[in-house]
């Protein structure tokens, strides 16, 4: 169970970048749910969980929107997932909000003085 | 493994999302958790543990219900449970739509075929029903048509005589009952039309100044005729509607302009919508005068008329009224009137005689027929493909379609073929009708007359569509029942399978039943085009032309006069070295006759009482006639320069005369008393007979030969006459324009009209074209019928080999010979075929019967023709058996075992 802190620190982060982080996981090839959210959580080191009750009315929502498209897909032996792949809307409003993230990245680093380096 | 399913409904229980979208979030979260918890318990935590975070999970962030909210009309599902009922009808009319058109496009050969039957069905039968609808249901194209009659004269030997222009006069100033009384000469004629361009000829018909207003047409510019155009004697002209928008590009200022027509000035007075035609095929007609006519124009026969009846007049009351004003015009004019009485017949049957309606009522039987034939196919073809759909029903029944939703889903499938056949079906009848005036003999409709493409027919063709598709959805709606009865286990899937094979089978059945019908009538009709086509004319002559002369009597008022004008072109025509003999005569062998009948008997003979003296055919011929025509002359001579005016009375009677009368007995020198009434106290005209010729036929359907009396051309010249020029060698036609030269130049004012130029082959041929015209088209409709009913057997039994694979399979296996796999078939066929073939032909000796009055030397039932309607079917029945047989010869045991 994480802590307190750990907690926070994923909602706030959920908050101002839960579509561009989702958008990123579909970027190079369509994937289901739950893969998508082991992926957040593995490339966060851990710091990042989307869980059921958050993560699959993001997934809707983004495709009522037209970002991502859901379809069906069955393979041999198991049961149909539903697999979400990114449209070319999607593709386009991923880019800008990468660029919006890096700009406000670089102001928040210029304001706080905290930085990678 | 454990099934979140419950849980999670139950969260979203709330939102009310439409079902099928909830099933599929529930179906993709139920798989998340499944795994969720699998990992857990992989990780090494309990039941307990895993299913508790599992829950927690579910419940973060204010927990799924909570957040899906804002997205309850979440984007729809994209495939929907197909057939299950959404209560929305017209969203399930659209996607029943797409559904079926999905359907069709995946089944293309059935659909082309089913799409193509309808079109063949419904677009033949559409174009048929324009003439049926023409001639049999509406009235004439000309208003309040009813009104409109036809008044003969009627003599006690003839009927319906034509009627003389000063008669004519006398009736319109006389009675009250009428409107208007027009006349019309009966010949429409080729006038020169001379224009700067050089000369064309156009096609002229002589008319009286009342006949527009008796027709009740309204000038489309300019007027009609005045009577004053009459008395002022204007020479004028009336074009029709599509003439002068044909040549004059419609051009109203033609009116009060002059053309040149035969070398004379004619004012055009205004133009007539095209429906005048109903009088001639014209493209003018021309003001004749009769105001103010000799005396003995009284006697002349010329006009047939059209009259108008005042509103509320009935036909018996103008009869009556006319019949007193003949009666009073007989006292005054005793020498022409006497015995001359009127008759009067409504215009729409003088027009649309009964051998049209014979015609028609026997389309409107063929019609009927195969239109039930193109419906039982494609009935045949739609309970084949769905009884092929009884798994996909059976699914979707399952699946939760109610048994509304699937019969609503089968209307709009059937709607939509039937849309696209009735539409095919629309066009074709389009085609059809437009191509139908090249092929529909000229004498078979009467001009004006135009059968075309209009909203009744249409009308017809839509509701034969709809027709089709609400039989088809019956047919399937009951097929959904029993699949429902199937469902509910009270019929088994074979009961259900036979069902609807018996169905079919019942088809079939019909299908060649009516094909044989169809069969036996077009073979009936065309042994009766055989047999007309190939009666013996009676003359021998090869190639003969004929033209019809009729100079103006004005020119040539005396006997003397025009027997001189006669001459004098057959001596213009001895010029030419390939004229061999030129003739006059009344009458055309097979073709139109301008003399009438008499009554007559022979001296020496059992007297006879008058009411029951014999008739025969007047004919006037010259002295060439008979060697012109080849017609032989068995015993005496035929007409010399002996029989001149004033010479001894003489004729020359055909051999059906002596036998008739005379039981075969000699007959030159008996003398012969004819009379033109059965009035005995009237004096007979007596000739002597100089010679019997051989039978020539009058008519190609004659059953026996008329007796004939030709009396000779000089004693009695006429001044409607045909002309017969026969060549030294080669084809009669091209002496053609050498002839009308010839005539010119004896009649230097062109005043003489010719026409009808023609041989005697095509006048034979033109006497046929009627019995051409059905039996062509009946025989294209048994073929099109026989070839559906073909594939009705083709269909049934590939249906039956398709369903009976295995059973094939295992009976090779346990080895039976591929021929005892044919049997089987063969004897399916024949369960199809023999009782086809037993109702048809019991149907078809009724159609024989009621086929009697068009039949011509063959009877109603004929052997030779059923045997050829047997030998068709087999050979068709062979034909559609083969390939089903083939196909279970080749049948593999083991693969048909296997279920393959």
């Amino acid at each position: 169970m994480a802590d307190i802190h750990d907690r926070i620190l994923s909602r706030e982060l959920k908050k101002g970048s839960a579509e561009l982080i989702i958008l990123s996981i579909v970027e190079a090839r369509a994937r289901h749910g739950y893969e998508i959210s082991k992926l957040i959580e593995a490339q966060s080191g851990g710091e990042l969980k989307f869980h059921v009750a958050s993560l699959y009315p993001l997934l809707y929502r983004l495709e009522e929107r037209g970002w991502l498209k859901g379809r069906w897909v069955e393979k041999p032996g198991q049961r149909r997932r539903r697999f979400y792949s990114l449209t070319a809307e999607g593709q386009r409003v991923l880019e800008q909000q990468r660029e919006t993230w890096k700009k406000f990245v670089r102001a928040i680093t210029s304001i706080t003085g905290v930085s990678h380096a | 493994m454990r099934d979140w399913t419950n849980e999670i409904e139950s969260h979203l229980a709330s939102l009310k999302l439409k079902p099928g979208r909830e099933a599929e979030i529930v179906e993709e979260l139920a798989a998340h958790l499944e795994q969720r918890y699998a990992e857990l318990r992989n990780q090494g935590l309990d039941e307990a543990a895993a299913v508790a975070l599992v829950r927690e999970e579910l419940l973060a962030d204010e927990g799924l219900a909570e957040r899906m909210r804002p997205l309850r009309q979440a984007s729809s599902a994209p495939t929907v449970a197909v057939g299950a009922p959404r209560g929305d009808l017209l969203a399930d009319f659209w996607q029943d739509l797409r559904l079926a058109a999905r359907m069709l496009r995946k089944q293309s050969a059935l659909t082309l075929m089913v799409v193509l039957t309808l079109a063949i069905g419904v677009g033949a039968n559409g174009a048929l029903f324009a003439l049926v609808d023409r001639v049999l249901l509406r009235d004439l194209p000309l208003p309040q048509p009813d009104r409109l009659v036809t008044i003969w004269e009627r003599t006690e030997t003839t009927p319906q005589s034509l009627v003389s222009p000063l008669n004519m006069l006398d009736w319109a100033q006389r009675s009250r009952s009428f409107d208007a009384i027009g006349g019309h000469l009966t010949g429409v004629f080729a006038m020169v039309l001379t224009t700067p361009n050089g000369a064309e000829a156009v096609m002229r018909q002589w008319v009286t100044a009342g006949i527009f207003d008796a027709l009740g047409v309204k000038p489309v510019v300019g007027r009609a005729f005045l009577a004053a155009d009459d008395v002022e004697r204007i020479p004028s002209v009336v074009l029709s509607e599509s003439y002068w928008r044909a040549r004059f590009a419609a051009d109203p200022s033609i009116v009060g302009q002059s053309l040149r027509l035969d070398g004379d000035l004619y004012t055009v007075v205004g133009v007539v919508p095209d429906q005048a035609g109903i009088l001639g095929r014209a493209n003018l007609w021309g003001l004749n005068f009769i105001q103010g006519a000799p005396e003995r124009a009284r006697g002349q026969y010329a006009f047939q008329t059209v009259a108008r009846l005042k509103p509320g007049v009935s036909l018996e009351a103008a009869q009556a009224e006319l019949a007193g004003i003949a009666a009073d015009l007989a006292r005054e004019y005793p020498t022409t009137n006497e015995g001359r009485g009127v008759a009067l017949e409504p215009l729409r049957d003088v027009v649309l005689g009964v051998e049209l309606k014979r015609t028609s009522v026997l389309f409107l039987g063929v019609v009927g027929f195969v239109l039930l034939i193109c419906f039982a196919n494609i009935a045949n073809l739609l309970l084949t493909r769905n009884s092929a759909r009884g798994n996909e029903l059976a699914i979707r029944s399952v699946l939760g379609a109610d048994r509304r939703r699937l019969k609503r889903q089968f209307a709009t499938e059937n709607l939509l073929l039937a849309g696209l056949g009735g539409a095919a079906g629309l066009a074709l009848a389009g085609a059809l009708l437009a191509a139908a005036p090249a092929a529909i003999p000229q004498d078979l409709l009467p001009s004006g007359v135009v059968i075309d493409f209009d909203w009744r027919v249409a009308v017809f063709c839509v509701v034969a569509t709809l027709l089709v598709a609400l039989l088809f959805t019956l047919a399937s709606s009951a097929q959904v029942t029993q699949l429902t009865a199937l469902r509910k286990g009270t019929l088994s899937g074979r009961r259900m399978t036979d069902r609807t094979s018996r169905t079919r089978e019942a088809l079939v059945v019909g299908q060649v039943a009516t094909a044989v019908v169809l069969l036996y009538g077009a073979g009936l009709l065309m042994r009766t085009l055989i047999e007309v086509d190939s009666v013996d004319p009676g003359y021998r002559a090869e190639s003969v032309l004929s033209l019809f002369v009729d100079p103006l009597s004005s020119s040539y008022p005396t006997p003397e006069a025009l027997l001189q004008f006669y001459a004098d072109i057959e001596e213009e025509l001895k010029a030419n070295p390939n004229v061999a003999t030129a003739a006059w005569a009344s009458a055309l062998p097979l073709g139109p006759s301008m003399a009438g009948r008499l009554f007559y008997d022979v001296s020496g003979e059992a007297a006879v009482v008058p009411s029951e003296r014999p008739t025969a055919e007047m004919q006037i011929v010259s002295k060439e006639y008979f060697s012109a025509l080849d017609l032989p002359i068995l015993s005496g001579r035929a007409f010399d320069d002996r029989d001149r005016p004033g010479a001894m009375p003489v004729c020359i009677v055909n051999q059906a005369f002596v036998e008739r009368r005379l039981g075969g007995g000699e007959a030159v020198g008996r003398t012969v008393q004819t009379w033109q009434s059965e009035d005995s106290t009237v004096e007979p005209r007596t000739c002597e007979v100089v010679g019997v010729a051989t039978n020539a036929k009058r008519r190609a359907d004659e059953s026996e030969a008329p007796s004939q009396i030709y009396y000779p051309f000089a004693r009695i010249p006429n001044d409607d006459v045909y002309l017969i020029v026969r060549p030294v060698s080669g084809d009669a036609g091209a002496l053609a324009s050498f002839v009308r030269a010839a005539i010119a130049r004896v009649d230097r004012e062109s005043l003489v009209s010719v026409t009808d130029i023609a041989t005697l082959e095509s006048v034979a041929h033109q006497a046929t074209a009627r019995y051409r015209f059905r039996a062509v088209l009946i025989a294209a409709f048994a073929g099109l019928a026989l070839l559906l009913a073909a594939l009705g057997v083709f269909g049934v039994l590939a249906y039956t080999v398709q369903r009976r694979w295995r059973e094939y399979g295992v009976r090779m296996a346990l080895g039976a010979r591929p021929e005892a796999v044919v049997r089987l078939i063969v004897h399916g066929a024949a369960r199809l075929l023999i009782p086809g073939v037993l109702v048809g032909v019991l149907l078809a000796l009724v159609a024989g019967q009621l086929l009697g009055a068009m039949l011509f030397g063959v009877r109603p039932f004929d052997a030779a023709t059923f045997t050829l309607v047997l030998v068709a079917l087999a050979v068709t029945a062979a034909l559609s058996i083969a390939g089903p047989a083939l196909r279970a010869t080749r049948i593999d045991p083991v693969g048909a075992l296997r279920g393959e």
